[in-house]
């Protein structure tokens, strides 16, 4: 239509240049053909890094306030979580499972549980609460849930920590046999969250049922058959079996296996919970990348 | 200088696939504030995201050898339940500024007074148009994207903002999307029509009214 006008449009045409040099930070140029530069590679890390940094400061104020008050609550809950269940539980059964003590066994099951679950919640929100702030062109879908993750591990990291010290303080003997293999499967816990959470992140604002379907699964269900307050052992056999389909009950009991002298557990598997992790790891990651832009719209 | 070259936009909607951009190459040049008409659902706001690299374009590539703006807007990028000094702050972080100049400049230039400390959901759409100037200005772009925002808040700061962008304005461009001509006479030099998926850029405004009203007047 606008062809063939008598009117004079400017003349469009580009000249030939294509090695234009970034004058700051932002000035990120588009352009897939060149080889790779390693300066706009510095400057990409670069904005990645303030994006998240932003982005975790934005996560810390919004959710625990600018007050001190609003972090202290971040750890008193699940302080107040855990020690509630140690003490129902210890009430309920008097003698501690294969020999560990049972408070520090309480500890070890219901917090890891939490890092995979609050990892999971946050990311299932994540989007929808940051949508807004994706008009930002730095601001990726990607920055938005490293945000979250970074944060959630942070706080819970310190929250494992906090009530550890505290059991031992009050008198409650916490020794810890292998405290890199319980770093060691924290982070795993944390990323199969993460996995499920990218999913979940992305599908979520596209189907809003699948978020109100996983609340269900992954809430109580999960919460009984993880193996929080019991052992694999324990259990009878044919439960037993299908109680180890789940990943997370494999990393409970690799979990206590690091963590106290007194157990070696003969169920959990890192082949089978590491395969899950790093197989949920990638589904979300490919669930992310194939519906990123429609998950910013909202379609 | 923005140079868009080939670019290519198509959305997907129930009524078939919809072209937005037809292999489309313009450049925006440094200095000149550019309006861009074009009538409803002409694809405005699609382009002027993909100028400002909100969203990605089918195929094609974007060169901004320059510092542009987020595309401001009615969408436009902040919290609600953030106040606007955290919004600035947030802004600073992210584009590599100090915080506490942003912040300072912003709550001078706003003057949004003790509302600078309450959440943005509490603002009118004139407050909010003012709050999102002021931390663009704070933050000294060469382009400057805005989305039909212009036309809220009083005239008195319009004519504050309008001013301080004038101070600048050797280095320092608008791309203005606006179905309205009243609002790209006031603040452009150059004009930009867009429409079935063409671009064609103007350095006449009076040209490209006469045009864009021959459009108008077809449609209807």
């Amino acid at each position: 239509m606008s062809s063939g006008v008598s009117l004079t449009p400017v003349d469009n045409a580009i000249d030939s240049e294509s090695t234009v040099t970034p004058i700051d930070g932002d000035a990120v140029i588009v352009n897939m053909e060149d080889r790779l530069d390693w300066s706009e590679v510095a400057t990409a890390v670069n904005t990645q890094a303030r994006v998240i940094h932003a982005l975790i400061m934005r996560e810390t104020l919004s959710r625990y306030g600018d007050h001190k008050l609003g972090f202290i609550w971040a750890i008193l809950e699940p302080l107040l979580f855990v020690s509630l269940l140690a003490v129902t539980f210890s009430y309920l059964r008097s003698d501690s499972p294969s020999g560990m003590p049972l408070v520090p066994f309480m500890i070890s099951g219901f917090v890891p549980f939490l890092m995979f679950r609050n990892c999971m919640n946050q990311l299932k929100g994540a989007v929808a609460s940051n949508r807004t702030l994706l008009g930002f062109p730095q601001v990726t879908i990607f920055d938005v849930i490293a945000a979250r993750v970074l944060l959630e591990g942070a706080v819970m990291g310190f929250v494992f920590a906090f009530i550890l010290g505290m059991a031992h303080l009050i008198g409650f003997e916490v020794r810890i046999e292998n405290p890199l293999g319980v770093l060691m499967v924290s982070v795993s816990l944390l990323a199969l969250g993460a996995g499920l959470g990218f999913f979940l992140g992305s599908v979520t604002p596209i189907v809003p049922s699948v978020g109100q379907i996983s609340g269900i699964l992954f809430g109580r269900p999960l919460f009984l058959t993880s193996g929080l307050f019991f052992t694999a052992s324990s259990v009878p056999e044919p439960f037993r079996g299908w109680l180890l389909y789940n990943p997370i009950m494999h990393l409970m009991e690799l979990m206590r296996s690091y963590f106290f002298y007194e157990f070696e557990s003969e169920h959990g598997s890192w082949v089978y919970a590491g395969s899950w992790v790093l197989g949920m790891l990638a589904f979300g990651m490919i669930s992310y990348q194939a519906l990123k832009r429609r998950a910013i719209i909202g379609l | 200088m923005i140079s868009l070259q080939n670019i290519n936009k198509r959305y997907k909607t129930a009524a078939g696939i919809h072209t937005v951009l037809n292999n489309v190459s313009v450049d925006f040049p440094k200095g000149h504030s550019v309006g861009i008409l074009g009538m409803n659902g002409a694809g405005k706001s699609t382009l002027i995201r993909i100028i400002g690299d909100a969203e990605p374009a089918d195929s094609g590539r974007v060169i901004r050898d320059a510092k542009v703006s987020w595309p401001m807007g009615f969408t436009g990028g902040f919290q609600s339940n953030m106040t606007a000094r955290e919004n600035a702050r947030f802004v600073a972080r992210i584009y590599g500024e100090d915080p506490e100049y942003i912040e300072l400049f912003t709550q001078e230039f706003s003057e949004l007074g003790k509302y600078f400390d309450v959440p943005l959901r509490s603002y009118s759409a004139g407050m909010r148009g003012r709050f999102a100037f002021s931390v663009s200005l704070a933050c000294n772009f060469d382009y400057y994207l805005v989305d039909e925002a212009l036309e809220t808040g009083d005239a008195r700061y319009r004519e504050k903002f309008r001013r301080a962008f004038e101070e600048r304005s050797e280095n320092a461009s608008v791309i203005l999307v606006s179905h309205n001509e009243n609002t790209i006479r006031r603040n452009c030099d150059m004009a930009a029509i867009l429409h079935d998926g063409k671009i064609d850029m103007y350095d006449n405004l009076k040209e490209a009214m006469r045009f864009y009203k021959l459009l108008q007047t077809k449609a209807a």
